[in-house]
């Protein structure tokens, strides 16, 4: 089953310097559980693919649909709903809100309308995520390793249809690399729809697909 | 987690920014409430050094055409002598100084004068006070400026009123006013040349006051009230400049207040709103996490505003605390008489608490839009 269909989604930034078109007329079927690295150079649109799937980045033409909603069709706050209901985001800068502890920052997905999620879960996955012992320090007080990790269980917590991570390793040592990669693979073993910016290659053994961005083309190998 | 605390410890966690904003909000509720509170005392040290002037009147007959006596400066009908010992003698009022005056535009010396007589002014039992209103002895005139000027009249001349006798006591010095044409004698002597025995058409009451003051009315009406009592055939005029002087020192004492208050609340909120602007600035990768999230702009937006009112509401606390303080510390120094009417005000209280977190929410209107607004694509990208 398709869960997120791109059809020709176009988008353009103007800049000072003029017009730059990120993505141009890509066209992307990913399947619901699929495992799918986006690869390619600086500046090919690699992020710009993720914020539009994420809801975030509204494209200039084309549609983005995800479970068969053209999310773009959806208001500002129905797709802010959406988007807490079926997406987590895992960033390379982590992200995590620096004056809330540990377990703060995975509930912080819970603050979105009403949820059935709670302490326990969260308690849950910090300790699935080897967390337990930092739960009450502040981001400031973790490693990057420990920060990544806690973005996950924060991404995780509401149990998403998908997840979406932009270099989630890109600051990070090869043994805290594996591990977030390893995370992430857990997540797509429980049917889990995983999309993953990266230039590192050490994702691609749990990668379904592999695709390649080109100046805002799908570059297909 | 609430948006509540979500504020809370965003607080606690940006501590300068918070003490900043809440320094701001306390600055201008204790001002605020410094100064009313101040100004209370103000307000009731103006009644009662007002009231302790008293009010200089006009008292004439009852039936006096108004019209008439505005044009002619005087009352063309009478009224008892006696009622200036009624007035004297009665417990109700206090006053400094009572006199009786019966006055009419007569000719003499082929000229139009005005003779009053004037009966030696009374003071209140047991205080001899200094004649605001000149004494003259029977026998006497003092002569106003133009009719000395051009009769040539100076101090010991011998003048006939009337077929009567009388001497030159003093020459007045120009006045500018009805005064230059004016002849003063004693009550009695105009009296009989007048023939008009025991009438007078006006007295004069300086500083005239009701024994009893009640906060509550205003104490010229209180004053007529009591004066209708014993003189039912007389009216009341105010000397308006009295009256004129005290309105506008009310006028004056509020565009003070009213140029003053919002000078510092447009400070204080402008002081506020660059402060949630760099807060703004400061999380704006927070606020991008939110937006992914799914966090819509409306709790955005309130962890803002919210933020703004708790300030607004603990500044005001803060802020009243400290304004009646110091009201207190300083205001008994400043407003002597009416020291022990400094008190807390607790209805500036509920006013700190209502007005000053709206006017925080609404100095960071324009932060929070801008929080609201920002596009979490692009602040999530930076580095």
């Amino acid at each position: 089953m398709i869960m997120i269909r791109l059809e020709n989604a176009s988008k353009t930034y103007q800049t000072r310097h003029g017009q730059v078109r990120a993505l141009d007329r890509v066209s992307l079927h990913i399947n619901e559980g699929e495992f799918v690295v986006v690869r390619g150079p600086s500046g090919s649109g690699k992020t710009t693919l993720l914020l539009s799937i994420g809801g975030m980045l509204r494209p200039s033409e084309g549609q983005v649909l995800i479970k068969n909603s053209d999310i773009y069709a959806m208001s500002k706050k129905q797709r802010a709903r959406f988007r807490a209901e079926n997406i987590g985001f895992v960033f390379q800068l982590f992200h995590l809100v620096p004056y809330l502890n540990i377990i703060e920052n995975v509930l912080l997905p819970v603050g979105v309308g009403r949820s059935q999620y709670g302490q326990l879960d969260a308690k849950k996955l910090v300790d699935r995520l080897k967390l337990m012992e930092r739960m009450f320090h502040k981001p400031a007080e973790l490693s990057a390793g420990e920060k990544q990790r806690t973005a996950i269980a924060r991404a995780m917590l509401k149990n998403p249809k998908i997840i979406l991570a932009d270099e989630p390793t890109g600051n990070l040592d090869p043994e805290n690399s594996e591990e977030i990669i390893g995370h992430l693979a857990e997540f797509h073993s429980i049917g889990g729809t995983v999309i993953v910016v990266t230039h590192g290659k050490a994702v691609d053994q749990y990668a379904d697909r592999v695709v390649y961005l080109k100046k805002g083309h799908i570059d297909e190998p | 987690m609430t948006t509540f605390r979500l504020i809370l410890k965003e607080m606690l966690q940006r501590k300068l920014n918070f003490l900043l904003s809440l320094l701001a909000v306390v600055i201008a509720a204790a001002l605020f409430v410094s100064f009313f509170t101040a100004g209370e005392a103000s307000k009731n040290e103006t009644i009662r050094l007002m009231r302790d002037i008293g009010f200089n009147l006009r008292i004439i007959p009852e039936k006096t055409n108004m019209e008439k006596f505005w044009q002619r400066g005087y009352s063309e009908y009478t009224m008892p002598e006696s009622y200036v010992n009624e007035l004297a003698s009665y417990e109700g009022i206090s006053y400094a100084h009572i006199t009786a005056i019966l006055q009419k535009k007569v000719i003499w010396r082929d000229r139009e004068i005005f003779l009053t007589g004037i009966a030696p002014e009374l003071s209140p039992p047991g205080k001899k006070k200094t004649p605001m209103i000149f004494s003259i002895e029977r026998g006497n005139a003092y002569i106003g400026f133009e009719i000395a000027q051009s009769l040539g009249l100076g101090k010991g001349d011998i003048i006939e009123i009337f077929g009567k006798t009388f001497t030159v006591a003093h020459s007045l010095s120009e006045s500018g006013s009805k005064d230059d044409i004016r002849i003063y004698a004693h009550l009695y002597d105009v009296q009989g040349l007048l023939k008009i025995e025991n009438r007078i058409n006006e007295i004069k009451a300086l500083q005239c006051l009701c024994i009893e003051y009640n906060t509550h009315t205003n104490s010229l009406s209180m004053l007529r009230e009591q004066l209708a009592k014993i003189l039912p055939d007389a009216k009341v005029i105010l000397i308006q400049n009295i009256a004129s002087a005290r309105e506008n020192q009310r006028i004056m004492a509020e565009r003070y207040f009213g140029f003053i208050i919002p000078f510092i609340v447009i400070v204080c909120m402008s002081w506020i709103g660059i402060l949630a602007m760099l807060n703004v600035r400061e999380r704006r990768q927070e606020i991008g996490i939110m937006q992914a999230l799914g966090y819509s702009s409306s709790k955005i937006g309130a962890l803002f505003l919210g933020k703004a009112v708790l300030i607004g509401l603990i500044g005001a606390v803060v802020g009243f605390g400290i304004g009646t303080g110091l009201a207190l510390k300083f205001g008994p120094a400043i407003f002597k008489v009416t020291a022990n009417m400094i008190t807390p005000q607790i209805k500036l209280l509920y006013w700190a608490v209502i007005v000053s977190p709206a006017v925080c929410a609404l100095s960071v209107f324009i932060p929070s839009m801008i929080a609201v607004s920002q596009d979490p694509a692009i602040t999530l990208r930076e580095e």
